[in-house]
């Protein structure tokens, strides 16, 4: 038989037991450290990730690096401002610690910035404008971009050549804008004939057609404002070989899967490319720092590389184009 | 009287850790973590880009934010079991796995058991013996015998309207060569067998010159059937290939030989696949349906997240298995 005294001291025991249970459960006693996981969202101008397919290899890796949990959203229609507005105060609601920003129109983001309607860091990806408001900016330099090839173009194509400018005419993003102010800058001081030819999605081949006829004056020299004009052009002069023979070179920005096997099959002669790994990357890491309280950082400029087909299996520019995380 | 003290306690512990977390509010986010074995293989990343879009439809259409986590396990499966383990930290509430291997998805079941998040699996089908180890687990994919069949009837159609477009010197025998995926891969062995099979019982005579490993990839292919031409030139009528981008490699070997005359025929129906069906240089391939197949995808993925009741519309075999539906694409099809 088991004494009062005993039964007292299986009670404590069993209550020891039942509070030790409790406070291992809630973490009181062996609680892992706690380690801050930062919540950076994406937010990009366009409906797919073609063109950002290297940028997310070198997102996802800062993500790994820095303990960032990294959601990339894409619009539902391209080029949808008051679309990317929305996800950016949605993101910020829903606990984002900063937010990455490919922006539709910079003004409008810039401007809700200003408001005080966006209260996280804010990186912008390539946009021309910096500012208090504004935690970062990654960018490549795109008006150097557009005057790179306009000089390759007269270096490659000669005196005399007519470049035909293809455009969607809405000129909206910072980058097309500098892109086509830095190469028509250098065209028009070379002397060389620079004919804007505007045309919608789906409608280059048909654009193209019609700015032959009207000009009348023999071949031309292609260059698309945007990667998705140029894939488009490239697309066409596989289609129409009559049309190849019009064209003394198609050249343009992008390094989507479809440009470089354009440009390796030569239908595109040369294109601008920068590193989208190490954009993703710093990109990231720029909202961790801002995260962490380092704001007004200076702009970071990538590199622009101007290649050619034979550039294509360069080692300098594979781990660029095809980058290993 | 301290006995019931002691009962009353203890089950109040209990309770009290049991109930821990139970308290579910009605979700308004779901998040998905999808792992992919190859992101550069063309059928995967043509699915890849068509679950964006459901998903953004999802979202669209139920007010609820879904957020996709996209990963390329590059082949490696300790990669994948990695990533699985970091969308688990993550608090993904269904996996999606296109396994890299899929005699070992063990791995990734026992840490989403242990988690108790549901997987989706894809395109890869784990073995049966793994599939039944939980009631939690998908699967998603097209019947790989009914796609080699329809590939070798497409040919059997063809042969008995116009033999001389199979049998292109018409001696009465058709020469193939074989250009088959990995070896690991189930997918590959039976479309192979079966492709054959129905050629043969077609009554199309045909006879094999040689076949190779490609593993699913245009280079090898290409590579491949480079050194065939230079080996049986004049020989080959027909290149019957596991998946469309062996038939594109193919295609690319021809094209360097400057040889129009040769009929291709692959699988799968990838953007790529359906330009050379368009142009002509493929005769045919057997496409799934990619929209229901990523669609079934996300409403199967996103139910399990919701805890809801799975979609009626997509009848599961077995509760377990939904087979996509499939079709011929041939060129010029009336």
């Amino acid at each position: 038989m088991i004494g009062k005294r005993g039964k007292l001291l299986i009670l404590v025991y069993i209550i020891c037991l039942a509070v030790l249970f409790l406070m291992c459960s809630t973490d009181l006693i062996i609680g892992e450290p706690e380690k801050e996981i930062y919540q950076v969202a994406v937010i990009i101008e366009d409906v797919g990730d073609d063109n950002y397919s290297n940028f997310r290899k070198g997102m996802d890796q800062a993500a790994v690096e820095f303990n960032a949990d990294v959601r990339f959203i894409t619009l539902y229609d391209k080029q949808d401002n008051a679309q990317q507005m929305e996800l950016i105060s949605r993101e910020q609601q829903d606990g984002a610690d900063a937010l990455i920003v490919a922006p539709v129109d910079e003004g409008q983001v810039v401007g809700a910035l200003a408001e005080k309607k966006v209260s996280v860091p804010v990186i912008l990806l390539d946009s021309g404008l910096t500012g208090e408001e504004v935690a970062g900016v990654v960018m490549a330099d795109y008006k150097k971009m557009g005057q790179k090839l306009a000089d390759e173009i007269a270096d490659r194509e000669g005196e005399g050549c007519r470049v035909l400018v293809l455009s969607d005419g809405k000129n909206k993003t910072a980058a097309s804008r500098l892109f086509v102010e830095g190469a028509a800058g250098i065209l028009e001081r070379l002397g060389l004939p620079c004919h804007m030819v505007i045309s919608g999605e789906g409608q280059v081949m048909k654009s193209l057609l019609e700015a032959f006829g009207d000009t009348g004056e023999g071949p031309a020299v292609i260059l698309a404002e945007s990667p998705e004009l140029l894939a488009e052009a490239a697309a066409a002069l596989a289609e129409g070989p009559s049309f190849l023979k019009q064209t003394e070179g198609l050249y343009g920005r992008g390094n989507t899967m479809q440009i470089l096997n354009y440009l390796d099959r030569g239908l595109i002669t040369g294109v601008c490319v920068t590193d989208g790994f190490s954009t993703g990357y710093f990109s990231v890491r720029m909202a961790i720092e801002a995260i962490e309280g380092l704001r007004g950082q200076a702009p970071m400029e990538m590199e622009v590389y101007y290649i050619e087909k034979e550039d294509l299996r360069d080692p300098a520019y594979e781990k660029i184009l095809f980058p290993i995380e | 009287m301290w006995k019931r003290a002691v009962i009353c306690m203890l089950l109040a512990a209990f309770l009290g850790g049991c109930t821990k977390g139970q308290k579910e509010e009605q979700k308004t986010e779901i998040r998905m973590g999808i792992s992919l074995y190859r992101g550069d293989d063309t059928f995967i990343n043509n699915i890849r880009s068509v679950l964006e879009t459901k998903a953004k439809d999802y979202e669209r259409e139920h007010g609820i934010k879904v957020i996709l986590d996209i990963q390329d396990a590059k082949g490696s499966q300790n990669t994948q079991n990695n990533q699985v383990e970091r969308f688990i930290s993550l608090g993904c509430d269904v996996l999606c796995i296109n396994p890299v291997d899929r005699m070992d998805a063990s791995v990734i079941i026992d840490k989403a058991m242990t988690a108790g998040v549901p997987v989706v699996f894809f395109n890869r089908q784990p073995v049966e013996e793994d599939m039944n180890r939980w009631d939690r687990l998908y699967y998603i994919g097209v019947d790989a015998k009914e796609t080699a069949v329809l590939q070798g009837q497409m040919v059997v159609n063809l042969y008995r309207k116009e033999p001389l477009a199979v049998d292109l010197n018409g001696d009465g025998v058709v020469n193939y060569v074989l250009l088959e995926g990995e070896t690991s891969h189930q997918d590959s062995l039976i479309r192979t067998e079966w492709s054959i099979q129905t050629l043969k019982d077609g009554g199309v005579p045909i006879e094999k010159i040689t076949g190779g490993i490609a593993n699913w990839e245009r280079s090898q292919a290409s590579a491949l059937m480079e050194q065939w031409l230079s080996e049986y030139p004049d020989t080959i009528e027909l290149v019957v290939s596991n998946n469309d981008d062996m038939a594109l490699g193919a295609i690319d070997a021809l094209e360097r030989e400057g040889i129009r005359e040769m009929n291709v025929i692959g699988i799968d129906g990838t953007t790529p696949g359906l330009e050379a069906l368009e142009s002509g240089k493929l005769l045919g391939t057997v496409s799934a349906n990619k929209e229901l197949y990523a669609s079934v995808i996300v409403e199967l993925a996103a139910s399990c997240a919701m805890g809801e009741v799975l979609p009626k519309e997509y009848p599961l075999e077995d509760g377990t298995y939904y087979w996509a539906p499939q079709e011929i694409l041939i060129h010029n099809a009336e």
